[in-house]
């Protein structure tokens, strides 16, 4: 793309609330279960059916507005907006429309730079999702399942503040870890608890108004959010520079070509009729309401991260990967604490945990070890009793499987080679076998002393301490 | 044939005494449909063998000394919009052809539980739109005072049925007059409670911010029995108000010394006759006590326009469920996409005022007109409640025609919507206001009944009931019946 256009992105992303049942009825939220097993009469749309709002959503969605410093009011407005479709059993979806339940908030990111760029958001509503239609390949009939429909979302639209892929791909990533911190929303992408539509269009550098947009619908995975959106810039960049125009459009985005399609041109635009659905009363979120959930909210990440800074002294990069998700900060703050050494525990469960759960693609929350049996097993490693290369062996069993560390290393007669006299006989023995390598090292050869403290360390089983072990051989050579 | 002239309240007294049976009342209800309805055709489904086990139920119980109350044993009838476990609930609609409801409205519920026995659902305007019952597919309802003249609408079923003596009562719903209009030309009592006094749980919504389920009987005191059975919140509807049923029947003192009642200074819209009935009827209420003064509405002359933008709208929106995807009558052509589906089931599947309104309300609703009409509309619906207010500070209850005119003849203003839109010219206003209002019968015009209507501030349905019953006290009007 040419370096003459700049990319302006805004993102509207729809995040399923992680309640027991559905937002107007008492069906469960479920997820892969049998097409249409979680219905009543108000999913069927059945007459005379009415919807009754689910309390515990309001809460969640209100969550989701504190933690991206929206604006929440205390009077909000369900409307309903029309469409007809199979998987849309009123023809009408309940939605908020002029008076949402959030205005006006914000979430920060880092750029590429390495600074920060505040992503304002315009507004956050509260609506119902659709149900299915299902298209099996030879059936001219098209199958509905109303699982899903009636499921609590909200939407959250952000100000065409992004300009680039990576900047979009930050702020979900960002706006993810909080939702799931404040347990607001699962997220889990793949389950489609968190959907992206984007906003996309290009403007020459310097120009202020915007340029005519595409929407990119249904993107469901961080990954197809970035590449559509390049694909899609570069696609707008190419018109342009050809002397064209863009048109007005929705699009989709094919993953495995990483090509996209128009769904509809602005032209068959629809009308939604948007109205205030009368069989609800107004939303009233008084003050004191607000700030009830406001008070029961768990430490924020910023918060936390500044707080692991000052109080535990760790590297900004260090704390800001340990509240990646607040599972981590807290299994790592609890184990920093049982501890006592916060930057121990952190170079730790930076390097060596998440390699584990990388290693298997496991979540924090999937730990059979509590932080402190890791705690435990680290003082051993303090105390030398085992050595840091003998614990980094047994980590991931006990990570997974749990378990006593002392224990675990006795089992396995992993107990480091403390004994002063026994790590003498092999120092003796190795040299008294390596005459040629104990030359070389006095001939000022140094590589040769590496040799020599491996053939400690095998005949010791690598239970020994490294740095005894050198300290040793180093004498004894300045001996002999 | 003899003609029960009998109200709720001694059938439920001759119950209890064990002067007849409920099984026994039910019985005549059939005999009397058997007779009378292949003329009148109020009803659209019966349930002769349930309502006589129900009725045998509650013998049983009354036998062994229970009762639930003073409604036990009592045979009801529901207008075909109010759903019913196991019922067809069809709206007098080809679209609802088959449909059987899998629950209870809560007002079903609730007369369940206190005893009642539904004999059946009776006719009304397709979806409840419509003022002379005859947009019902299944074809029209008659007057029993006048068979060639309707009984006017939506609830014309339950009106008739309950004139005729079919049941001593039943229920239907009130978007626009829907009640209090059929009452009137039908010479019974019909009361709309005030908005979100009855769940419209299971109700099948028309105008959701305008419908309301209401009792017809002969007396202001039955209405009271019957609303208190089914009044009261609902969890399961978001608009019903927070308070239980409140206690009417005991607020039936018969005193309406120290009320001020406001007569309404605009009524050029009604006939002579009913002007007179009218005004004979509040002269009654003076000589009873009650202070009588002049009000006025001044915004009422729109409230027919306001109405109308209103209740399509909501009905557009409403009625977009229906498209036999899930339930109901689907086109029997499937050729073509889901489009084409969409529009041979709904254009085969409504009735044209139906269709007319949907056209409208989705007219209203669009972009670029919302903002002319439904948000012009719902301004004026917020000036007619502030006329109503400052009404209610000079008086305790507004009284007034409940219709224009007496009952007109069948097939006169079919082809005429908005003259038989003007039918509702008294009555829209209470459903803007979300008000409680009651029809009785206040004596005949040249052989028809005429209605006298009262209307009360909202919540305050106990005072239009006992202003209702002190009349009632006083005349004979609710005890004239059909001629035949």
């Amino acid at each position: 793309m040419s370096a003459d256009f700049e990319v302006v992105i805004g993102l509207e992303v729809h995040v399923q609330l992680r309640t027991r049942t559905k937002l107007f009825s008492s069906a469960d939220v479920s997820y892969g279960d049998p097409p249409n097993h979680h219905v009543t009469a108000v999913c069927l749309a059945l007459p005379g059916a009415l919807p009754v709002l689910n309390g515990a959503a309001v809460e969640l969605a209100a969550r989701a507005a504190i933690v991206t410093h929206c604006k929440l009011h205390p009077h909000s407005v369900f409307a309903r907006k029309h469409y007809f479709y199979p998987d849309l059993p009123k023809a009408y979806q309940i939605s908020q429309y002029e008076e949402p339940l959030a205005t006006g908030g914000w979430l920060e990111i880092e750029t590429a730079a390495g600074g920060v760029r505040r992503i304002g958001i315009t507004r956050i509503h509260m609506e119902e999702d659709a149900g299915k239609s299902l298209h099996e390949a030879g059936d001219p009939e098209t199958q509905v399942d109303l699982n899903r429909a009636g499921v609590p979302l909200v939407e959250i639209v952000s100000e065409p503040d992004l300009r680039s892929a990576e900047e979009a791909g930050a702020y979900l990533r960002k706006l993810r870890q909080l939702l799931r911190w404040v347990e607001a929303s699962d997220a889990d992408m793949e389950k489609g608890q968190l959907r992206c539509d984007a906003n996309v269009s290009l403007r020459r550098r310097g120009e202020t108004r915007l340029g005519t947009r595409t929407e990119i619908k249904n993107l469901n995975s961080f990954r197809f959010v970035e590449a559509a959106i390049r694909a899609e810039s570069a696609r707008q960049a190419d018109v342009l520079e050809g002397g064209g125009r863009i048109q007005q459009a929705t699009l989709g985005f094919d993953a495995e070509r990483t090509r996209l399609f128009v769904m509809r041109l602005k032209e068959n635009a629809d009308d939604y009729r948007y109205f205030p659905d009368p069989d609800l009363v107004p939303l009233r979120l008084p003050e004191e309401r607000i700030e009830k959930i406001r008070a029961a909210l768990p430490e924020l990440p910023d918060a936390r991260e500044q707080r692991f800074a000052s109080e535990l002294g760790l590297a900004a990069a260090d704390g800001r990967t340990l509240v990646s998700s607040r599972a981590l900060a807290d299994w790592f703050e609890a184990a920093a604490r049982a501890h006592g050494s916060p930057k121990v525990v952190a170079n730790w469960v930076l390097r060596d945990v998440l390699a584990a759960l990388r290693e298997r693609d496991a979540e924090i929350e999937s730990l059979a070890l509590a932080p402190e049996g890791f705690a435990a097993l680290l003082r051993l490693v303090d105390e030398g009793r085992v050595t840091a290369k003998s614990a980094r062996s047994l980590l991931p069993e006990l990570l997974f499987a749990g378990g006593d560390p002392a224990a675990l290393v006795r089992e396995r007669d992993l107990e480091a080679v403390s004994d002063a006299g026994a790590l003498e006989a092999a120092v003796a023995e190795v040299l008294g076998a390596n005459p040629k390598a104990v030359a070389s090292f006095q001939g000022g050869d140094e590589k040769s002393l590496n040799f020599l403290m491996g053939q400690v360390m095998r005949r010791t089983g690598g239970k020994a301490d490294p740095a005894r072990v050198r300290e040793l051989l180093a004498q004894r050579l300045a001996r002999s | 044939m003899s003609e029960p002239r009998e109200t709720v309240v001694e059938l439920s007294a001759q119950l209890a005494a064990g002067a007849i049976t409920s099984r026994a009342l039910v019985e005549r209800s059939f005999e009397r449909l058997s007779a009378l309805d292949p003329a009148l055709h109020a009803f659209l489904f019966t349930r002769r063998e349930a309502a006589l086990a129900e009725a045998a139920e509650a013998d049983a119980r009354r036998a062994r000394g229970e009762r639930r109350s003073a409604l036990d044993g009592i045979p009801v009838a529901l207008k075909d919009n109010i759903v019913q476990a196991g019922e067809p609930a069809t709206c007098a609609s080809r679209i609802l052809t088959g449909y059987v409801s899998p629950f209870d409205a809560t007002v079903v519920a609730r007369l369940r539980a206190a005893g009642a026995v539904i004999v059946g659902r009776t006719n009304l305007d397709e979806f409840a739109m419509g003022s002379s019952t005859e947009s019902s597919c299944a074809g029209p309802t008659r007057n029993p005072w006048d068979l060639a003249r309707s009984p006017g609408g939506s609830s014309g079923g339950s009106a008739v049925a309950v004139a005729a003596g079919i049941v001593p009562a039943a229920f239907g719903s009130d978007t626009g007059g829907s009640i209090r209009q059929p009452a009137a030309l039908c010479g019974v009592v019909g009361m709309k409670p005030t908005y979100g006094r009855v769940s419209r749980y299971g109700l099948v919504a028309f105008a959701s911010s305008l419908d309301q389920i209401g009792p017809f009987a002969h007396t202001a005191a039955d209405c009271a029995l019957l609303l208190e059975a089914v009044a009261g919140h609902d969890p399961q509807d978001s608009t019903s108000l927070p308070e239980p049923a409140p206690g009417l029947s005991a607020a039936l003192s018969g005193d309406v010394s120290g009320l001020t009642l406001g007569a309404l200074r605009e009524t050029e819209d009604a006939a002579p006759g009913v002007r007179a009935r009218v005004r004979e009827a509040i002269a009654e209420l003076e000589r009873a006590g009650a202070k009588v003064r002049e009000v006025s509405l001044p915004h009422t002359r729109f409230a027919i326009a306001t109405y109308y933008l209103i209740a399509t709208a909501e009905a557009s929106s409403n009625l977009a469920r229906y498209d036999g995807v899930r339930y109901g009558r689907r086109a029997a052509d499937g050729s073509g996409g889901v489009t084409e589906l969409y529009e041979r089931t709904r254009a085969e599947g409504f009735g044209a005022e139906v269709k007319r309104r949907i056209l409208l309300g989705t007219y209203v609703l669009s972009a670029g007109y919302y903002d002319a009409y439904y948000r012009k509309a719902q301004q004026v619906r917020t000036l007619l409640r502030r006329d109503f207010e400052t009404a209610f500070e000079r008086c305790d209850a507004i009284v007034l025609p409940a219709t224009p005119e007496t009952a007109f003849r069948i097939g006169e203003k079919s082809s005429d919507p908005l003259a038989l839109y003007l039918e509702d010219v008294f009555t829209v206003s209470a459903n803007l206001a979300g008000l409680p209002g009651v029809s009785i019968p206040c004596g005949l015009d040249a052989g028809l009944p005429v209605g006298f209507q009262i209307l009360g501030r909202p919540r305050e349905d106990a005072s239009v009931l006992r202003i209702a019953d002190a009349y009632q006290r006083r005349t004979d009007h609710h005890r004239a019946r059909p001629p035949r």
